[in-house]
């Protein structure tokens, strides 16, 4: 460096940044990082001659980050690799066994194949199926991470095109530590667009390793492809922090903002005197374009703008004047009802046919993602008016335009001059023509067998013949919008749109308010909730999250939150459950979110934004360990894991969990030591990981304090788990937050919980109770009585309670575990 | 009768296919065989409607006349223990479905290891998983799926019956005067 600012005749500053951490994890960092990863030099100038040529307000950085001014120590494992956390993993494999659930037996990968894998026979590469079951979960491990990581790289580079590498990154007033998970994981801390781009370069590579993993011939052990889940799942993590962040930090979302604005959402909010421009998928930038242009053109009054799935969480984050139409599973209806006068797609869980449904209403699509061309003609450098004119005049379906700051002039003058020519066309049919259609139809059941929630297609077909159009009404309740009854269908009955149309009346009414993500938790409301939590007098931090494949439209959502939040455990959210949480309305017509405070606190109801949101919520639990624990979570993974694991009862559910982008956002989770429950729905994920409390060698600690292997209750009991139904969700949901370091208080407040939940849903006292109580103080008062009967009849003995932990080396005084 | 093929659409499975379970008296047959069976029954049993008795009841003479015990997951426990029955047991889906690849494991102590597993009572989907586990790795149970829809990872299931039929079968193996030994 100090060369090319010579030769350079520098005239400015110069900062050359070198590594400050103790030497014997500077070491450690050298053997990982090559000699220009160290460090990084940034030259600013007023000024630089070079032979090239003479500029002025120049900025040069190369290599990567190091930051000189943070004193907190760097922990063992920064920017772990592929191997590094192995060991973790294997302890947290060894509790939580994978349960296998082939949803295939053959393998097709390789031309060796087709292989049969079943009877325990091996492929010609010589692997069985358990380890092509766990190379299955790691290969939708790596795609979710896959997809997330894009679009955090795409939203760096494009913002760092926007205003420049140095941008300062920022979760707002009361937020020092702003990327918990990024520091845990890298020992980095992102301050600018720069460093975040850095931290991509990371997890790319990490990704590209993870994925090499599933390539016929590299890993064949279940557990080393289930480590490299859990690998995949915690670099997701890292991607969708860095990718809110960013977002955050330059484009006016609200930051770490318990009162977030109430926005309004429901079909019935959209504004349908306007032209109405709907955006699907998850990345903010081409939405975002479209509000931007619009008010700088004051066109506000002529143009509503909304959403669907995760970028509607986003635009509205933005603009919290735009709407929210609902979650993913509601593209179809809205799409096909006409209502939108142009649709936007950018990238993630889209409708891949979204074009054609698109095309029967004249709504035009403008494809906005690399990821997601849709067969369009890319029209990216081609003239605005030149374009817009196309569209309008239906010559071309849509268009595939790549470059954002074009997005926003195209769709809002489309939207402007298509909307008098299409006029709200729709391709719902009329209750009459549902009518004469239906008297044909074979009887044939194919539309039930290919319903995925078992809904009684073809019965409500037939009543619809006779004029009863309530039973299409009830299949619309439970409908998740898939639309593979109206494929299996040989009459070719749009069967989805005639539900829709049926209860048109619903939704066409349908409007809620819900509180737009917030972002990250404050460092003071976790100082203020840490101790709480961790000793158990706030029984437990419960984050819903994730797709909406559930036939109920959120109701199971709402009333789980609701009946936890009523008994003061903090209510996290993101993601389309976030919303559906919404649309249950009291007897005033009042969301959940406008009943119940958006802080992070007993009986809050949180919500924290979108699909890359979720990080807050594995970063309150990481900031719990910081700043109430006061441990050191620089490059320090596995402590603070474990300290998770044994002491922050935390429970992620994702009741309709459905993508790939799911399966690593709780990969992520598991490392973390956080277990998470998924609806029905889940179980399709063909792996659980289970504890089993009947074996009580798997359930034992280190006690900090001594050493010693102390016993201890199976707490959390599962790292992965499906539940049939929501009452048995809120049974184990109640029994998921115990944690061995809970106080005596802290265990009796959550056993009261577990008791009362199980007497209510499963008609008895649990006869677990005793497992869980260590000493006379572990019980609740108002039950002693029954649980003093119930420990006699089991034996029961005292037991210890430890200062909890799985590694040796964190027994005070060391060891080498 | 209709095919023995999957229900729900795209369930095919791999090379190993349920034998269709023409007649009940196969059942009858695999009961007196198995040594100790068990019936695992989801909280579908609490809504699917039978012509005269709760299908809890039914399960509740069935265990009583063959002295199987029953695990009920989710909520279904309820039924049970509403009605004072005792031989039955609390555990979720994935646990048992879990725990049944445990050649060792048993439901209570002197009740296993279980050789035959019968099913029923789930989304179709998910019990077609749980018996994907038990063929996969439980290889040496059998498996008898009482809905009324072809699984193919049973040993044994019925061939998408109509629902006449598969009452009169389900009377046939379930109770008294139907399942005597
Ligand atoms: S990857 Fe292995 S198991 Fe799969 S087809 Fe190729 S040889 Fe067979
Ligand atoms: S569109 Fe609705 S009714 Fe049709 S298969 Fe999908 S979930 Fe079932
Ligand atoms: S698939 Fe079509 S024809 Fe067959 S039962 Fe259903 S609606 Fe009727």
């Amino acid at each position: 460096m100090q060369n090319l600012a010579e030769a350079s005749k520098l005239k400015g500053e110069t900062a050359t940044i070198s590594p400050i951490f103790p030497s014997y994890y500077a070491r450690k960092w050298k053997e990982r990082t090559t000699l220009t990863e160290q460090k990084r030099a940034r030259i600013r100038a007023d000024r630089l001659d070079t032979g090239f040529g003479s500029f002025r307000n120049v900025e040069v950085s190369i290599g990567r980050v190091i930051d000189e001014d943070w004193d907190e120590p760097m922990g063992p494992t920064p920017m772990p690799e592929v191997t590094t956390l192995r060991d973790w993993d294997h302890k947290l494999l060894k509790r939580y066994q994978p349960s296998y659930m082939p949803a295939c037996q053959l393998c097709c990968l390789c031309t060796f194949g087709k292989c049969d894998l079943t009877g325990g026979k091996r492929g010609a590469c010589g692997l069985d199926i358990k380890g092509q079951s766990a190379r299955i979960v790691l290969a939708a491990a790596n795609i979710g991470c896959a997809a997330h990581l894009a679009h955090a790289r795409h939203l760096v580079d494009h913002l760092i095109h926007e205003f420049g590498p140095r941008t300062p990154l920022t979760q707002g007033e009361g937020v020092d530590i702003e990327a918990p998970v990024s520091r845990l994981v890298t020992g980095i801390r992102p301050r600018s667009l720069e460093d975040a781009s850095s931290i991509i370069d990371y997890c790319e590579t990490q990704l590209t390793h993870t994925l090499s993993a599933v390539h016929t011939g590299q890993e064949g052990s279940w557990l080393d492809f289930e480590s490299k889940v859990l690998h995949a799942g915690m670099i997701d993590q890292v991607g969708m922090e860095i990718a809110d962040l960013v977002q955050i930090s330059t484009m006016g979302f609200p930051q770490s903002d318990p009162e977030a604005p109430l926005v309004e959402a429901g079909i019935a909010s959209m504004d349908q005197s306007k032209a109405t421009i709907l955006c699907i998928g998850h990345n903010v930038v081409p939405a975002a374009a479209i509000t931007d242009y619009s008010m700088e053109h004051g066109l506000q009054d002529k143009v509503d703008v909304s959403g669907i799935c995760c970028t509607a969480w986003d635009i509205t984050r933005h603009d919290s004047k735009a709407k929210i139409v609902g979650p993913i599973s509601w593209q179809l209806r809205f799409v096909r009802s006409g209502l939108a006068d142009v649709l936007v797609v950018d990238e993630q869980c889209i409708r891949t046919d979204i074009p054609l449904h698109a095309a029967k209403v004249k709504t035009p699509v403008i494809a906005t993602c690399d990821k997601s061309c849709m067969g369009l003609p890319d029209r990216t450098n081609d003239d605005v008016d030149a374009i817009v004119a196309d569209l309008v005049s239906f010559k071309v379906p849509g268009v595939f335009i790549g470059d954002h700051s074009k997005v926003g002039e195209v769709v809002v003058k489309t939207a402007l001059a298509v909307k008098p020519k299409r006029k709200k066309k729709s391709s719902l049919p009329s209750k009459n023509k549902i009518k004469e259609l239906a008297q044909t139809c074979r009887q044939c059941s194919e539309c039930r067998r290919a319903c995925p929630n078992d809904q009684p297609v073809m019965e409500a077909v037939l009543a619809a013949s006779e004029g009863n159009f309530g039973p299409l009404v009830d299949v619309y309740d439970e409908c998740i919008g898939c639309a593979r009854c109206e494929s299996a269908c040989p009459n070719e009955y749009e069967l989805h749109s005639w539900m829709v149309t049926a209860a048109k009346d619903r939704w066409m009414n349908e409007s809620f308010k819900v509180r737009t993500g917030r972002g990250a938790i404050k460092d003071t409301e976790i100082r203020a909730v840490g101790q709480p939590v961790v000793f158990g007098e706030i029984p437990g931090v419960i984050a819903h999250v994730g797709c909406a494949n559930y036939p109920d439209g959120g109701r199971a959502i709402h009333d789980m939150a609701e009946e936890f939040a009523k008994r003061r455990f903090i209510i996290v959210l993101s993601g389309c459950a976030a919303m559906t949480v919404g649309t249950v309305k009291d007897e005033e017509g009042k969301s959940i979110y406008e009943r119940r405070t958006g802080a992070f606190d007993a009986g809050g109801v949180v919500n924290v934004g979108s699909c890359v949101s979720n990080p807050h919520i594995a970063g309150a639990a990481i900031k719990i360990a910081s700043i109430f624990a006061k441990r050191n979570l620089r490059g320090n993974y596995e402590e603070i894991a474990d300290y998770i694991l044994n002491r922050v009862g935390a429970v992620g559910i994702s009741w309709g969990a459905m993508s790939q982008k799911a399966a690593s956002i709780a990969s992520g989770f598991w490392r973390l030591g956080v277990p998470v429950i998924v609806g029905p729905h889940g179980t399709k994920y063909r792996r659980m990981l289970l504890g089993r409390a009947d074996k009580a060698e798997d359930w034992k600690v280190y006690d900090a304090r001594t050493g010693n292997q102390v016993q201890i209750a199976p707490a959390p009991e599962h790292l992965f788990y499906a539940v049939e139904t929501m009452e048995e969700c809120m049974v184990m949901t109640a029994k998921l937050c115990f944690r061995p370091n809970d106080t005596s208080r802290g265990r009796s407040i959550k056993l009261s919980h577990y008791i009362d939940l199980h007497e209510r849903y499963y008609g008895y006292f649990p006869d677990d109770v005793h497992s869980f109580i260590r000493r006379e103080s572990d019980i609740p008062i108002t039950l002693k009585d029954k649980i003093h009967v119930h420990m006699k009849e089991h034996k029961w003995q005292e037991k210890p309670i430890p200062d909890p932990t799985i590694l040796q080396r964190m027994v005070y005084g060391g060891g080498d575990g | 009768m209709m095919r023995a093929e999957p229900w729900q659409t795209a369930e095919v499975c791999g090379p190993k296919k349920a034998q269709s379970l023409e007649k009940p008296v196969v059942v009858k047959a695999l009961l007196k065989k198995a040594k100790h069976p068990l019936l695992v029954v989801g909280a579908n049993s609490l809504t699917e409607q039978t012509r005269k008795k709760s299908m809890i009841d039914y399960f509740i003479e069935f265990s009583e006349n063959w002295n199987i015990p029953i695990v009920a997951t989710a909520q279904t426990i309820k039924a049970f223990k509403e009605k004072g029955f005792k031989n039955v047991y609390s555990h979720n889906a994935m646990e048992i479905t879990y725990l049944l690849t445990d050649p060792e494991w048993m439901v209570a102590p002197k009740k296993g290891p279980h050789d035959l597993v019968m099913t029923f009572g789930f989304p179709y989907y998910m019990e077609w998983l749980m018996l994907s586990a038990l063929v996969n790795f439980s290889t040496e149970m059998k498996t008898v799926s009482l809905g009324r829809y072809f699984q193919p990872h049973a040993s044994w299931s019925f061939p998408n019956l109509k629902k006449q039929k598969w009452n009169d079968a389900l009377k046939e193996i379930l109770t008294k005067n139907g399942g005597k030994k």
